[in-house]
């Protein structure tokens, strides 16, 4: 029943009219900015991140959790009509893509949306029920425990965003390392400032994405000279009902693969779709036409996508770790607006907390009222040439960028990330961990320190309290294996020519 | 050295030592104590071991080639200096304007027209971002 008079006392505040317009203006915008070829979820909500300024903190907020699953739906838009993939809807442009050659695009946008609201509200459920919980458990957690979370969540998001762990694990200390820059806490002594006086206070969070995701982005768009031909089809959105009952049993499943995925260090919408998606192709009733336009394949990776977006809040509200890198824009837009995301900001910030979670079911609403019949105004975004589009995206990364200190030397700085990110694209390094490591490498050291400080210089402290000690051995695992497989492969590899020599 | 792997490791190695060369003017303190310098070189070190993994890594597979051009990237970056720049010394009208002029360079086809309407609708947004929402553009 706690739950039930949480969620109204939630509602309460998510649907006074200022908090349901900003709530809407977010999904628009989301979706609009998401449907732009180049610009995933994390472009999206840092390019919009200072239109959130002059809000007040819980419309500031619920506006921000909207840009984030409108961008998602807008992702998985454009991959379902024209197979643009983000790396967020990766898995979409498989049988949504398919279904729209088949001359069913509405059937699988429709899918999609209903889908991505089952999924939506499984998932508030399990939000509402799970973070208080998980908050108590994080009071438990002393400076060695979050450390070594933190660094498990290294190890989980190099491991799931890059599919190589040293790559993604060298991303995350580079995140690390640029953190380190400005004055530290501790001592008040400037590191890395090289004299300029704009690095004192660090390096903005807003010019590292814009230059790694937006301007490094939108090069190697200009780089493959792609012209994508603009979607004509007809839209039909609804569904018989023989076709809506596939749906929902599709999309349960995928909720709750979802929902469970979201929570995990690392875990997150990419890799909930692929399970979800693995999953409905073991268990489904129609798994012989999935990966040939399916509905299923659309209804499982959508409805996961969703649940995994919502739960992965969980971590960020309960504990205060983000799990992967739009969590840790999230986070930064969160302490930005004064917010500590922590064990202490259920309880105390009770209002903005469940009025958060409410306005999650709004938002779906709104995804599924205003979004889904009007997705084919949506698509004449993609009638803009790219040659007009991306001067335009420029502008938008400069003027987001110099507003969040008014100051034209970030412009320089965001313009410096965007040559260091078209180098790790062209290195084949993928930015996400980056981002993470930015995010909590202040947080990891302050910790780290702390930790030593009450162990007395002794490194013990790591193994010998339980909950550290099991994460620890965690990691171990993890890298252990990969290094198995690492080895068994060069094995194969070496066998291979061997055998046809 | 045109293979990607080897340069992504020499790159991770390079990064690592700036970094760690530079943490080493920072007091170190001791662990109970830690100073400032002692994170970075530890992250920094943890970082060089990765690196020089990847050099290994790199030297014993395939050679993968670079696909680099540095056009596009050229241009962009220009354009956006350009932009700082000029807001800077002159308006941010005068920045705008430059900026899509000289990114446009990078698109598949160039039009003057097309430009000159591009920067015209992109400060009208300018205008209106600076009365609705409060932003302070320095746009005169």
């Amino acid at each position: 029943m706690d739950i039930l008079h949480n969620l109204a006392f939630g509602f309460e505040h998510a649907l006074t009219l200022h908090n349901l317009m900003f709530c809407a203006l977010g999904c628009v915008v989301g979706t609009l900015v998401g449907l732009l070829p180049g610009l995933g979820p994390l472009a999206t909500i840092s390019l919009l991140l200072p239109l959130t300024y002059s809000i007040p903190v819980s419309g500031a907020l619920i506006m921000l959790a909207g840009i984030y699953y409108g961008a998602q739906y807008g992702d998985s838009v454009s991959a379902i009509t024209m197979r643009i993939p983000h790396a967020s809807s990766i898995v979409a442009c498989i049988d949504g893509y398919q279904l729209t050659l088949k001359g069913r695009t509405g059937l699988a946008l429709f899918t999609a949306g209903v889908s991505s609201f089952i999924g939506g509200t499984v998932a508030i459920v399990v939000l509402a029920a799970l973070a208080p919980a998980l908050g108590e458990v994080a009071l438990l957690f002393g400076p060695a425990d979050y450390c070594a979370l933190m660094m498990l969540g290294f190890v989980c998001v190099s491991f799931v965003t890059t599919g190589s762990l040293l790559s993604g694990l060298a991303m995350c200390l580079v995140g690390v390392l640029l953190g380190q820059i400005g004055t530290d806490v501790n001592s008040g002594m400037q590191r890395y400032t090289l004299g300029l006086p704009f690095l004192v206070d660090g390096i903005g969070l807003v010019s590292i994405a814009l230059g790694c995701f937006g301007i490094a982005e939108i090069t190697k768009n200009l780089d493959s000279h792609e012209d994508r031909s603009p979607f004509k089809g007809k839209i039909h959105l609804i569904p018989t009902w023989a076709e809506f009952k596939r749906i929902i049993p599709s999309a349960l499943r995928g909720s709750v693969v979802g929902s469970f995925l979201g929570i995990l260090p690392g875990g997150g919408p990419v890799i909930a779709q692929f399970a979800a998606y693995a999953f409905d192709k073991k268990v489904s009733k129609y798994k012989h036409e999935i990966g040939s336009g399916a509905i299923e394949g659309v209804a499982g990776q959508a409805a996961a996508d969703e649940a995994a977006a919502r739960t992965s809040f969980i971590p960020l509200m309960s504990i205060g770790i983000p799990e992967n890198a739009v969590m840790a824009l999230m986070m930064a837009a969160f302490i930005i607006k004064g917010i500590q995301p922590g064990p202490n900001m259920i309880a105390g910030h009770p209002d903005l907390f469940w009025g958060l979670v409410a306005s999650m079911w709004v938002g779906n609403c709104f995804l599924l009222i205003l979004n889904v019949p009007m997705v084919r105004y949506w698509l004449s975004v993609f009638k803009i040439p790219y040659n007009v589009l991306f001067p335009a995206i420029l502008f938008f990364i400069c003027i987001g960028t110099y507003s969040v200190n008014n100051s034209l030397e970030d412009v320089l700085v965001t313009t410096g990330f965007g040559l260091v990110g078209y180098l790790f694209s062209r290195l084949d390094l993928d930015p996400p961990p980056l981002i993470l490591g930015f995010i909590l490498g202040p947080m990891l050291e302050e910790n780290f320190r702390r930790a030593l400080l009450l162990s007395r210089g002794s490194f013990g402290i790591f193994v010998t309290r339980p909950i550290s000690g099991t994460l620890i051995a965690l990691i171990g695992i993890l890298i252990a294996w990969q290094i198995a497989v690492f080895f068994l492969q060069s094995q194969k590899a070496r066998a291979v020519p061997e055998r046809s020599a | 050295m045109n293979n990607r792997n080897l340069v992504k490791g020499l790159f991770l190695v390079a990064i690592s030592l700036a970094f760690g060369l530079g943490s080493l003017r920072y007091p170190f303190g001791s662990f109970a104590r830690a100073g400032p310098g002692l994170f970075p070189l530890l992250v920094s070190s943890l970082l060089f071991l990765v690196g020089t993994a990847l050099v290994v890594r790199a030297l014993l597979s395939e050679r993968i080639p670079i696909a680099f051009n540095p056009r596009n990237i050229a241009l962009i970056l220009t354009s956006l200096i350009g932009f700082a720049l000029i807001s800077e010394r002159l308006n941010m009208i005068a920045g705008i304007v430059f900026m899509v002029f000289c990114a446009a360079f990078a698109g598949t086809s160039y039009s003057i027209l097309r430009n000159l309407k591009i920067a015209g609708v992109l400060l009208v947004v300018a205008f209106a971002f600076q009365k609705f929402l409060g932003l302070q553009l320095p746009l005169y």
